[in-house]
């Protein structure tokens, strides 16, 4: 006996792949449904996996014995987000989005200078007199690196020798998005024989032999 | 023969050339041979020379729709950090997911292997905020996890004492959808030293091969290919692991058979390119004429 | 002062993880943690925002029984429905069961299904759309066969042995070039984006100027 659940995986499997005859009320049910449970799905795993164990265990069970009274800066400001929805004082959001978005550009500069330019700049100041084959792939590598940025400089127009670079630029740009072009077919297909995997061996198999 | 129509055949039929490419392999495999590559060596190699006195971090940062790809992946590689007796420190930084992908995967395995909850492995859940996530455990895991996935608290479970805070772990494994990723090669990695593995989507591999030569990441596992040559390595190396993938239920979901639905596939879709730009030059041809 | 503080506050707080980059006193570093700590709290009650957002359209869209509207109220059940056994699963063991039962067999073969619909397109925009028009679509093709044949056994068998190699080369050099430059660029952009937002120069973020 196929359990419940199964059906209930392969006939909504069904009502979205019924999209690629033609759109119809089928997929749009089981979009529908799956845009609504992810929501909610969103909310239940914030409260169990951060808000509780982080915030509300802590002002329950440690209150006046051991609390660290600076978790209530926390609790308020996202509390403070929620104020977007009350016109009078929508503004007070702000201050909240104001830590949010501070806190997190001050991380992603950081991240971004030290975590990437710094390493990929390094990475490319290679050895080109010696190593064989591996001066020409690393003469190829700066030709590439340097190009590709160059392409990416707008502020002068792209004539002359700055256009013949940035032409060499755009080869390699080409050859990323050629190899990306074949990467992201194989993720789909996997997505696909995942699915028809799925139909053909947890449901249809068991349903032929009983 | 209209060639021109060609071009323009209803999309359907090329649809239905694809379904039945996809699921011939399913219904009856190939069984073709997986050739590993260096950057998914390179994580067996390191996983072969740890042990018990080492902690590693599995980071289950993707969701239902990167199952096919990164589930196998992380069976494979759940297998081999348990077969080595490493202490498994297992979270989820993704939300739509990422905890049932981890619950799932780890639950399967670790009937495979005779282990202690809180003192061989723990699963310590999802966590919101990202990147503050990856900065705080730095200072304490557990402090960022004060309790496990099941509600259990953390800070006296045996395996804790072995993986306080990064300088205690020997290596991060992110199997990772999107930029999460990324953030452990750009922000853990240069910030606070610990080597980083990750096993992504092939989406994303492109790109990540650059944080693999700039030494951000020590090895880089691409996709469903990836999987697939982990698993090869792995079969190759331990007779019980070949066993296990020999069994029914596991050969059907492993990435060495989605290999066949990727060849077919990938062969038809190449087919289509090649036969397309020919009928292109042909009209175009016909046209100038 | 409606503005005037949010933005001396971006400008303290975004300052704050750069200088305790720099500086290892135990003092920098602490008050770090703590801004660490805290912001995995407001995270948490900043996700659901967009729940709340959807549920106010829908709510709207179907009071004023506007077009699709059915549908919404599907949205609405499914978000009322997980949203609640998800709050009690915080709490008790049987719903975290009816909270996994429900992403299983739904959310999860849901999201799959959507994007495995991608492959259909893909394999269909490679027929219709992809043409080696010039030499940059050429090269184009030519990368993307290489390396499509190259990540397939048939494509060794084929080749003797020289598809993978070939495949792994064009990812190691060229294509890691470009994508480095790529890096290195949108790196440049986005700590120039997170530099314009600590100093107050990009304001977008704090909504529109009418209060």
């Amino acid at each position: 006996m196929i359990p419940i659940g199964i059906w209930v995986n392969a006939l909504l499997t069904l009502c979205i792949l019924s999209f690629l005859y033609k759109d119809n009320p089928f997929f749009r049910f089981a979009e529908s449904l799956f845009a609504g449970l992810s929501l909610g799905y969103y909310i239940g795993l914030t409260m169990q996996n951060t808000l509780r164990p982080n915030l509300l265990n802590p002002v329950i069970h440690e209150f006046g014995v051991n609390f660290n009274y600076l978790l209530i800066i926390p609790a308020a400001l996202g509390i403070l987000l929620y104020f977007r929805y009350i016109p009078r004082i929508s503004w007070m959001a702000r201050i909240a989005l104001a830590v949010y978005v501070g806190y997190y550009s001050g991380v992603t500069l950081v991240q971004k200078l030290h975590g990437e330019i710094l390493p990929q700049a390094r990475d490319t100041v290679l050895p080109v007199t010696h190593g064989g084959a591996n001066a020409l792939w690393n003469i190829i590598m700066i030709i590439g690196v340097f190009s590709v940025l160059i392409y990416f400089y707008f502020s002068a127009e792209h004539k002359g020798a700055l256009g013949r670079v940035s032409r060499v630029g755009i080869w390699f740009l080409m050859i990323s998005f050629g190899a990306s072009f074949g990467y992201t077919v194989m993720a789909r297909v996997s997505l696909l024989m995942g699915r028809f995997s799925f139909l053909v061996n947890t449901w249809i198999r068991p349903m032929i032999s009983g | 023969m209209n060639l021109k129509k060609m071009l323009f055949i209803d999309r359907r039929i090329i649809y239905l050339l694809v379904a039945a490419g996809a699921l011939y392999p399913i219904i009856r495999p190939i069984g073709l041979p997986v050739i590993p590559t260096k950057p998914v060596a390179a994580l067996y190699d390191a996983v072969e020379k740890m042990g018990p006195e080492n902690a590693v971090i599995v980071s289950f940062d993707y969701g239902p729709s990167s199952e096919p790809e990164l589930n196998p992946m992380a069976g494979a590689i759940l297998r081999h950090l348990f077969l080595r007796k490493i202490k498994v420190v297992v979270l989820a930084l993704f939300p739509l997911g990422g905890n049932e992908e981890a619950k799932s995967e780890l639950n399967k395995v670790v009937d495979e292997y005779d282990l202690q909850y809180g003192v061989d492995y723990v699963n310590l859940g999802y966590k919101e905020g990202g990147q503050a996530v990856m900065k705080r455990m730095a200072i304490s895991i557990a402090d960022v996890f004060p309790v496990d996935v099941d509600g259990r608290p953390t800070a006296d479970m045996p395996i804790m004492a072995q993986a306080k805070n990064y300088s205690d772990i020997s290596l991060l494994i992110s199997l990772a959808t999107g930029i999460i990723g990324e953030w452990w090669a750009n922000l853990v990695n240069p910030q606070f030293g610990v080597p980083v593995s990750v096993g992504c989507t092939a989406v994303s591999a492109p790109k990540y091969y650059a944080y693999l030569r700039a030494g951000q990441m020590m090895s880089l596992l691409g996709g469903l290919k990836g999987a697939s040559e982990y698993e090869k390595l792995l079969k190759d190396g331990y007779a019980s692991v070949r066993q296990t993938y020999e069994k029914p239920e596991e050969k059907k979901a492993s990435a060495t058979t989605g290999m066949d639905v990727q060849s077919i596939v990938h062969v038809i879709i190449i087919a289509f390119i090649v036969f397309g730009n020919v009928i292109f030059f042909a009209t175009r041809k016909e046209g100038s004429k | 002062m409606k503005r005037t503080v949010p933005l001396v506050l971006t400008f303290i707080i975004g300052m704050y993880p750069i200088f305790a980059f720099f500086v290892p006193h135990r003092i920098a570093s602490d008050l770090n943690d703590r801004l660490d700590t805290w912001l995995i709290i407001v995270a948490a009650f900043a996700l659901p925002l967009g729940a709340v957002n959807v549920f106010m359209i829908n709510l709207s869209k179907i009071s004023q029984r506007r077009k699709g509207w059915p549908y919404s109220i599907v949205i609405l059940a499914g978000l009322v429905v997980m949203g609640s056994i998800g709050i009690a699963g915080a709490y008790r063991q049987d719903s975290i069961g009816q909270f996994q039962y429900l992403f299983q067999n739904i959310v999860s073969p849901l999201q799959s299904t959507m994007f495995s619909l991608l492959s259909f397109y893909v394999a269909s925009a490679a027929y219709r759309a992809f043409r080696a028009r010039n030499l940059d679509a050429g090269i184009l093709l030519v990368s993307a066969i290489v390396v499509m044949m190259g990540r397939i056994p048939f494509g060794d068998m084929l080749s003797h042995g020289s598809m993978t190699p070939l495949s792994e080369w064009l990812m190691t050099i060229p294509n890691t070039a470009a994508q480095r430059g790529i890096i290195i660029g949108a790196a440049l952009g986005a700590a120039s984006m997170s530099i314009r937002i600590i100093l107050g120069i990009e304001r977008t973020y704090l909504g529109s100027g009418k209060d």
